[in-house]
């Protein structure tokens, strides 16, 4: 059973979408998430405007975001904000190398919205437990009971749950 | 701090691009180089930016270098001798800074060498500024005044972008080079307003007014290289509306153009042959996009109308109506492999579409093969990383409908109705 898991568990990783705390919204839709990253909504309700951070576009939990989260393709992506980078019509997310690094952003960027795997999520839980990381808390909002044993403190990153 | 040597090095490049003016020899080298030091150096910066990310979120750079190789076989589409080329280089610099909540500043200097397709060296592309007028989960809408970018067309705003485009040369017929530097943005003022809905999908309406200065070298390339006078663009009215259904892999599109040109010669005293004229020019489109996962279908139809009223002697009058169409699909054969086949067909008058009419009306001075311009395309693109890719691609064109000069063509150097060409490009943008 626990080889089985333990075989299973990397395709089952979960994909998280995570906020600067201050953001109000504890959930969004995926039309809602899909106009966030394809820059047509700008501002969260409470008017603040919303900055999008990403991963590289070959990274490869990118490319699981963008066909499982959002239901587009990379390459389309690449295209919407490569029109709105060279053409002057509007900013692009900001693109970051690694997902330690994307949190780092959302944790410092207010208004910030990106995504990270799972595994990282309690990886930097456990190392924040152990004093590895001091700035480091993670607050959950989603109320499902597995998730909530998983990471359940507050603190400096939402994470932010996705209906359909 | 990073932000300030960010901006050194853009004003740094921007003085040397205007010093391209001056002197012209050892130019391109110098950019490049130049260039290559600021891509390193501000990738470097991106991955050294870790703890300071507010500073991206209202200062942005990105830029984009690419050299290629290019061989045109019978035509003077790129140089007059026939021979391979290097003369295939772009290079471009944008920065994005928020003044406000509400205005933005936005611009981009792009240098490029094409030989004979534009005027080699630095231009701006666009510098606006951008005004968010309103914006809320499901509307925006936007007003840019400054030098704005063309949108309109289905390639329009990536045609200038190396790696945002489908294919190194793009479909002549709508992608004309020979009118590049007037049809890639105007002075002026232009709107966007974007409406998504969870029903009807998303619509993107733009309207832009304004005029592109037009240089010498310019109305050489558009008129004659006998045009010793000088032409203006009076002014450029455009209207394009998108629309994507919800989830939907389709997007469509329509565009209307109308511009006003004229022309006022040197004088037969100065060696002008040409005399004062007027020109229009209007041109709509319809396009479609399919983007699956491996496959991409892509096409445009248009129809253009093109007035002279004047030039050749005082009394001249002309009014074509030309057409054309271009297909393309992309096959991505992996995640990094993509594979490129087009056809594009353009008359310049749809009564007159085999040329015939006009050789005979001149007499055989322009031979009929002028009158239009089919491009049989295919190509590959590799994508070495996220931000750097190779591209290669072979032409075989029927026709000279779009070589330059347009309006008083060179029928001794494009002696034959067939010609070819190939070109590989590297590409690296950040």
């Amino acid at each position: 059973m626990l080889i089985l898991a333990c075989l299973v568990n990397p395709q089952a990783l979960a994909i998280e979408i995570v906020t600067h705390p201050q953001v109000a919204e504890s959930s969004l839709t995926k039309s809602q998430l899909r106009r966030i990253y394809t820059m047509r909504q700008l501002r969260w309700s409470d008017n603040r405007a919303i900055t999008v951070f990403v991963l590289p576009s070959q990274h490869s939990l990118h490319q699981r975001f963008a066909k499982e989260r959002l239901q587009i393709f990379p390459y389309q992506l690449n295209r919407v904000w490569h029109k709105l980078t060279y053409s002057g019509l509007g900013v692009a997310p900001t693109i970051v190398q690694s997902e330690q690094e994307l949190i780092q952003a959302v944790i410092n960027t207010p208004g910030a919205i990106g995504y990270v795997g799972d595994k990282t999520l309690i990886k930097l839980r456990q190392q924040h437990e152990q004093g590895l990381i001091s700035a480091f808390k993670i607050s959950q909002k989603v109320t499902n009971m597995e998730e909530e044993q998983k990471v359940s403190r507050k603190g400096v990153v939402n994470v932010v749950k996705i209906k359909d | 701090m990073l932000l300030k040597l960010k901006t050194n090095a853009a004003v740094e490049l921007t003085s040397r691009v205007n010093n391209l003016y001056c002197s012209r020899s050892l130019l391109s080298r110098t950019l490049l180089c130049t260039f290559l030091v600021v891509a390193c150096f501000a990738t470097k910066v991106q991955a050294e930016e870790g703890k300071t990310y507010a500073n991206s979120k209202d200062f942005q750079l990105h830029g984009f270098i690419s050299q290629g190789l290019i061989d045109v076989n019978g035509s003077d589409f790129v140089n007059d001798d026939g021979e391979l080329s290097t003369e295939l280089t772009e290079i471009g610099l944008n920065a994005t800074y928020q003044l406000t909540d509400t205005f933005r500043l936005a611009g981009q200097v792009v240098y490029l060498d094409g030989g004979n397709r534009y005027a080699q060296g630095a231009r701006v592309d666009y510098a606006l500024l951008d005004w968010s007028a309103f914006t809320d989960e499901q509307w925006q809408a936007n007003i840019y005044l400054g030098r704005f970018k063309n949108n309109h067309w289905l390639y329009s705003s990536s045609r200038d972008i190396p790696f945002a485009r489908p294919s190194i040369i793009l479909p002549q017929s709508v992608y004309f080079d020979g009118f590049r530097d007037i049809a890639v943005g105007s002075d002026g003022i232009a709107a966007k307003l974007s409406h998504s809905t969870d029903e009807y999908g998303n619509f993107d309406l733009q309207l832009s007014y304004g005029s592109s200065p037009i240089s010498d070298e310019q109305t050489k390339n558009i008129l004659s290289e006998h045009a010793q006078g000088s032409a203006e663009q009076d002014y450029d009215a455009q209207a394009s509306l998108y629309w994507q259904p919800a989830f939907s892999p389709w997007r469509f599109g329509v565009s209307l153009l109308e511009a006003g040109f004229t022309y006022d010669s040197a004088g037969q005293a100065n060696g002008d042959f040409f005399f004062d004229s007027d020109f229009t020019f209007q041109f709509y489109t319809m396009n479609a996009i399919y983007e699956g996962e491996a496959w991409e279908f892509s096409g445009e139809i248009y129809q253009q109308r093109f007035t002279i009223d004047g030039f050749y002697f005082p009394a001249f009058q002309l009014d074509n109506v030309g057409q054309g169409f271009y297909l393309q699909s992309r096959y991505k054969l992996t995640q990094q492999l993509t594979l490129l086949a087009r056809y594009e067909d353009f008359y310049l008058d749809k009564d007159d579409k085999d040329g015939k009419e006009m050789e005979e009306s001149t007499g055989g001075a322009i031979p009929y093969y002028f009158g239009f311009h089919k491009d049989t395309t295919i190509g590959v693109n590799y994508d070495i990383t996220s931000n750097f890719s190779v591209r290669a691609e072979y032409h075989w064109v029927r026709g000279a409908g779009r070589l330059t000069p347009v309006v008083a063509p060179n029928p001794a150097i494009n002696d034959s109705e067939d010609w070819q060409m190939w070109a590989v490009q590297l590409m690296y943008w950040f």
